[in-house]
């Protein structure tokens, strides 16, 4: 089926838009400016959780340059949350209205004439508080008579449950010969994307809003800010210049877009708010630190039998993406492995804390750390190879996940025979030890979500195609590249189906009001696949329209078929009858007495259980130094193998892979944001929240196990998200095999390894 | 924050220099790379009101050396200057090493050593290797000069002996004796582009029957200022250096030390810390003796 693929599937086309960002050329919306445009400044709660007593804004009011002055109980006092099917879990306000729940919580907003007096005013705003006990554990927010953050919430502070079961676990569980029950820890990282947020609000006639904003779900932004704003949705419209990443952390309506808009509206003039990398890290939304209890059982030759696998998602002050978190988190508890009885029980609890939210992996990267690290130490105590061990319980094509999914493609075995070749496994693992270890982490990763919790009514994704009679073409479509490079792959996807030049064509992205509905964004892995397949099917009808042109200028018998390919069409048969595709749609818009070409596709997963239309899989391979008298980690190799069915462009997937090494270097060694015990972030700035650098990335090997996904565009299936997940538990399992150290919380510092061994207090 | 506005003064001439920080002395910095001291200035809320550059003041950005004065660094020389210098390549290892891998090579492009010095942090690279081979810091004031020894130069965190009419117009490092061995080692969590969590630099001298003449070590990041470890020192006085000795000395190095507990590493950590690096850094200067005796 691969080979039936057009030639331009499977290139490493360069990034489009990489020239532009490499020499500054590229706009931001930071860059932007509109006449007479004010600008905002927000006033956050510097206590973790209190009532609001009084709010005295005269000062402000007065400060000169300044336009207008908000607090919560200016504005509509609408709840929003990206959960709108489960209306209960929609629990914030754009500006807090009688009670803060976090440091940062947003309790007024100003803007002026600049930036100084934006700030000016809204260090005058001056806001009594009841400070009100604070929760900043999972343990502590769950224990007898803890406060509740939210009164209204039903479970105490447990905002949501998810529970999975299947099989007889009690039994299964009886029937093991090897049980071992363990605990893991993990911490708050942030996105770090290079781009702090920034929104532009520009009132338009009629009441209207055009936000410029730096999003990846300018559809729910759109959706959201009209709900909180009183106003129909297509009264907002949603535009995005360039986007420095999101990986999770900019899909959802934030307060600053709320402010920029409502004031906008207010004053008649645009308004714009830029975050600081301050505000990002002491504020911003992270991944979630959990809680996560592991039982399994096993069968003395290796088999999986049992999973009972419960977690603790500590959600910060609001839901956030923490609800899709807990379903996903369930879901990779037992994604890798086919085994017959699994119970799973995720809580999202309430703290006091800055809101934990969707970060790539989305749940993914904390469970598969519990879930490999077990496995590795169950392979030790079972005497088996922990390759081996993966290889006796691995998920095949096929294999049914009851009431979740169907694996319609799977190179689990593939990838980890070829990452034990790769690396040298089997040697390199008898030599470890003395400061030296290799080890080992798998993954899997949904291509895009089936569950519809954002409760939209239009499709999932969607594209316009536009031809025209000078070759070109032109793409609408709401999908954002976010830095991941779908700009460009959409583009060769359309490119390779119409068979023209990737060149010829325009792309319209990211304006709400110009693009096909819908599209959720970019999270879950889902552009490739779910964008990919719409473009497919609107391409189709193109060509539907071109070719009759075909059979009518060449008088054909109706047995031929047409070809799409090098700017031409032509008879498969005899390619020397063709035109170029120009002059087909030249034709075909003549016999149209002049309506241009057009047509629009869709995607949504149909028949495809609750969870993805198709999973990626992988396997990873850490080979680590540790200077055991300083407890400093170095590693030195990475060998990853990796199933993302057909690579539609294997540059961009290393792309992929690159940054997901070194995002899970920093998640594993590094990275952590430092609280102290009034809930507040101390490491607010990159010195101190210690990102890798280039200079601390190894070198790294991959290869490509290519499957053929039926549901994805030709073949492909996704490579974004799913490599963040496996770095972690095989850098842990090298550490232990270079020195004894079983790392059972994150990050591995050289103190928690010293203090491992004993070598410090 | 936007950044305070301010006159910039660029003298040509060390006297002119002075007579600008005199003239303007209720508010006024001096500016060399201008690493520290803007960062001050856009976040954290300084605003003088003049600024006095001595990028251009004739002889400063000088890296110089004679066996009879030794290594003389200018105040506006930048980092990177003093890293490639091939004297100091070949006579200061610990203080190249130290410029080699402090900071970023932005930072060590613009930043000065002097610059280092001056704004006193308890982490700053040069200090513990400058500290360890007897560095000095000229001072001059209109109408006066001083030179003082760098363990006497920081008080505190920020704080320094500089009084508010002098300039730090050169660091001064005597020439080394024969037979010297020296070495820097520095770690934090982040192995490239960090900050050091805990520095150590040692500095050996031996006669020509090997005894100890000289021995210097010099801790940063463990205590309010960098410091010098007396008792390692007296420890090694004297002696026949060899991995035993260094070791008790490496022990001893912790006494000079009073860290404490921050989002960089806990004060157990660093003082355990002071020990593994003071024991690499002595080991490295034993080393460096005996290679030289072959």
């Amino acid at each position: 089926m691969r080979s039936q693929n057009p030639k331009l599937i499977g290139q490493s086309i360069p990034r489009l838009d990489a020239a532009m960002k490499a020499t500054g050329r590229a706009i931001y919306t930071d860059d932007l400016k509109f006449p007479g445009m004010l600008h905002g400044a927000l006033v956050r709660s510097p206590i973790a959780h209190g009532r609001i007593l009084n709010l005295d804004v005269t000062k402000a009011k007065k400060v000169p340059g300044v336009k207008d002055v908000i607090t919560g109980y200016d504005t509509p006092k609408i709840k929003y949350g990206n959960w709108r099917l489960v209306p209960a879990s929609q629990d914030e306000l754009p500006l807090a209205v009688g009670r803060v729940r976090f440091v940062g919580d947003e309790v007024a907003a100003v803007c002026a004439i600049d930036k100084e007096s934006a700030e000016k005013a809204a260090h005058a705003i001056v806001v009594d508080y009841e400070e009100l006990p604070a929760l900043f554990s999972v343990e502590d927010a769950t224990a007898q008579g803890a406060v509740k953050i939210h009164e209204e919430n039903q479970d105490g502070n447990v905002s949501l449950t998810r529970k999975i079961e299947y099989g007889d676990l009690a039994a299964m569980f009886a029937k093991a010969d090897y049980v071992r029950e363990d605990t893991f820890r993990v911490h708050p990282v942030q996105h770090a994307y290079l781009e702090p947020c920034s929104s532009i609000a520009v009132p338009e006639e009629g009441g209207r809003i055009t936000l410029y904003t730096s999003t990846q779900t300018p559809y729910i932004v759109q959706c959201l800010l009209a709900h909180t704003l009183g106003l129909p949705e297509n009264h907002v419209r949603v535009m995005k210049t360039q986007i420095g990443g999101g990986f999770g952390g900019k899909m959802e309506l934030r307060p600053w877009e709320f402010c920029a808009a409502f004031m906008a509206l207010r004053t008649g003039r645009p308004v714009k708010f830029t975050l600081t990398r301050t505000d990002e890290l002491a504020f911003g939304r992270r991944r979630h630190p959990m809680t996560i209890y592991s039982k399994v059982g096993f069968s003395k030759d290796g088999k999986l039998l049992a999973k009972d696998f419960q977690v603790m998602l500590d959600g910060g002050a609001y839901n956030a993406m923490g609800p899709t978190a807990t379903f996903l988190c369930g879901t990779f508890g037992n994604m890798l492995y086919n085994f017959p009885a699994y119970r799973y029980f995720g809580r999202h609890v309430y703290t006091n804390k800055p809101p934990a939210s969707a970060m790539r992996g989305f749940g993914a990267p904390q469970a598969a750390f519990a879930q490999e690290s077990q496995l590795n130490m169950a392979a030790e105590e079972l005497g088996i190879d922990p390759i081996d061990l993966r290889l006796i319980n691995a998920m095949q094509t096929g294999d049914v996940i009851p009431e979740v999914a169907t694996v319609s493609s799977c190179g689990f075995k593939e990838s980890l025979e070829k990452v034990r070749q790769m690396s040298g496994w089997d040697a390199k693992r008898k030599a470890a030890g003395n400061g030296r270890g290799i080890g080992v982490g798998c993954f899997s990763f949904i291509s895009g979500g089936v569950f519809n919790w954002f409760n939209t009514k239009y499709n999932f994704s969607a594209a316009e195609v536009k031809v025209f009679d000078d070759g070109t073409a032109q793409l609408h479509s709401m999908a954002c590249d976010i830095g991941q490079g779908t700009d460009t792959v959409l583009r060769q996807i359309m490119a390779a189906e119409l068979g023209i030049s990737i060149d010829k064509i325009r792309l319209v992205s990211m304006d709400t009001a110009n693009t096909p509905k819908a599209d959720l964004g970019s999270w879950g892995s889902r552009v490739t696949l779910m964008n990919g397949n719409a473009i497919i099917q609107a391409c189709r009808k193109i060509k539907e329209q071109l070719t009759p042109i075909l059979f009518t200028e060449f008088d054909l018998n109706q047995i031929h078929d047409v070809g799409f390919e090098d700017d031409r069409v032509f008879v498969k048969a005899n390619p020397k009858k063709g035109m170029s595709f120009g002059e087909a749609v030249y034709k075909a818009v003549r016999g149209r007495q002049g309506a241009p070409l057009s047509a629009t596709g869709f995607y949504t997963p149909r028949n495809k259980g609750l969870v993805s239309p198709a999973f990626s899989f992988g396997a990873q391979v850490a080979e680590v130094r540790v200077d055991q008298d300083t407890g400093l980690v170095s590693v030195d190799q990475m060998y990853t193998a990796h199933d993302c069915g057909v690579a539609i462009n294997p540059m961009a997937v290393e792309g992929q892979l690159e940054g997901a090494i070194h995002m899970g270097l920093g998640y594993t060694l590094m990275e952590n944001l430092i609280m102290d015990d009034k809930g507040r972030t101390l490491n607010t700035n990159f010195l101190d929240y210690k990102i890798a650098t280039a200079q601390d990335m190894p070198p790294s090997d991959y290869a490509e196990i290519e499957t053929f996904e039926p549901e994805g565009p030709y073949g492909a299936k996704e490579a974004g998200e799913g490599l963040a997940i496996p770095t972690a538990p095989a850098i842990a399992d090298a550490v232990k095999q270079a020195t004894g150290f079983r790392a059972m919380e994150l990050p591995i510092t050289p103190e928690r390894i010293l203090r491992g061994l004993g070598k410090l207090k | 924050m936007a950044m305070p506005h301010f006159q910039l003064h660029q003298p040509k001439s060390l006297e002119e220099a002075l007579d600008l920080v005199a003239a303007h002395r209720s508010s006024v910095k001096i500016i060399a790379g201008g690493t520290d001291l803007l960062l001050k200035m856009r976040h954290a809320g300084l605003a003088p009101q003049h600024v006095v550059s001595l990028n251009r003041v004739s002889g400063l950005t000088h890296v110089s050396y004679t066996d009879e004065d030794g290594l003389v660094i200018g105040a506006a020389a930048k980092i990177s200057t003093v890293a490639e210098h091939p004297d100091v390549r070949r006579l200061y290892p610990a203080l190249a090493h130290a410029c080699d891998v402090m900071a970023t090579v932005q930072i060590r492009n613009m930043g000065t050593v002097v610059g280092n010095l001056a704004n006193a942090a308890p982490s700053a690279d040069t200090a513990a290797p400058l500290m360890a081979y007897g560095a000095s810091v000229v001072l001059v004031e209109r109408g006066g000069r001083r030179q003082v020894k760098l363990p006497e130069f920081f008080t505190g965190p920020g704080a320094t002996v500089r009084e508010s009419l002098e300039v730090i117009e050169a660091i001064r490092v005597p020439a080394p004796m024969q037979r010297t061995g020296s070495s820097y080692h520095r770690l934090s969590a982040r192995s490239k582009v960090d900050i050091a969590a805990v520095g150590v630099a040692s500095c050996l001298v031996t006669s020509m029957a090997g005894e100890i003449l000289a021995a210097r070590v010099a801790l940063s990041s463990v205590a309010p200022t960098p410091v010098r470890a007396y008792d390692a020192e007296e420890l090694l006085a004297g002696q026949t250096p060899d991995e035993m000795l260094l070791k008790r000395a490496a022990v001893a190095c912790v006494r000079a030390s009073s860290p404490i507990d921050d989002v960089r590493a806990t004060a157990n950590y660093r003082r355990r810390m002071v020990q593994v690096l003071a024991e690499r850094s002595l080991l490295d200067c034993l080393a460096q003796l005996e290679g030289g005796k072959k």
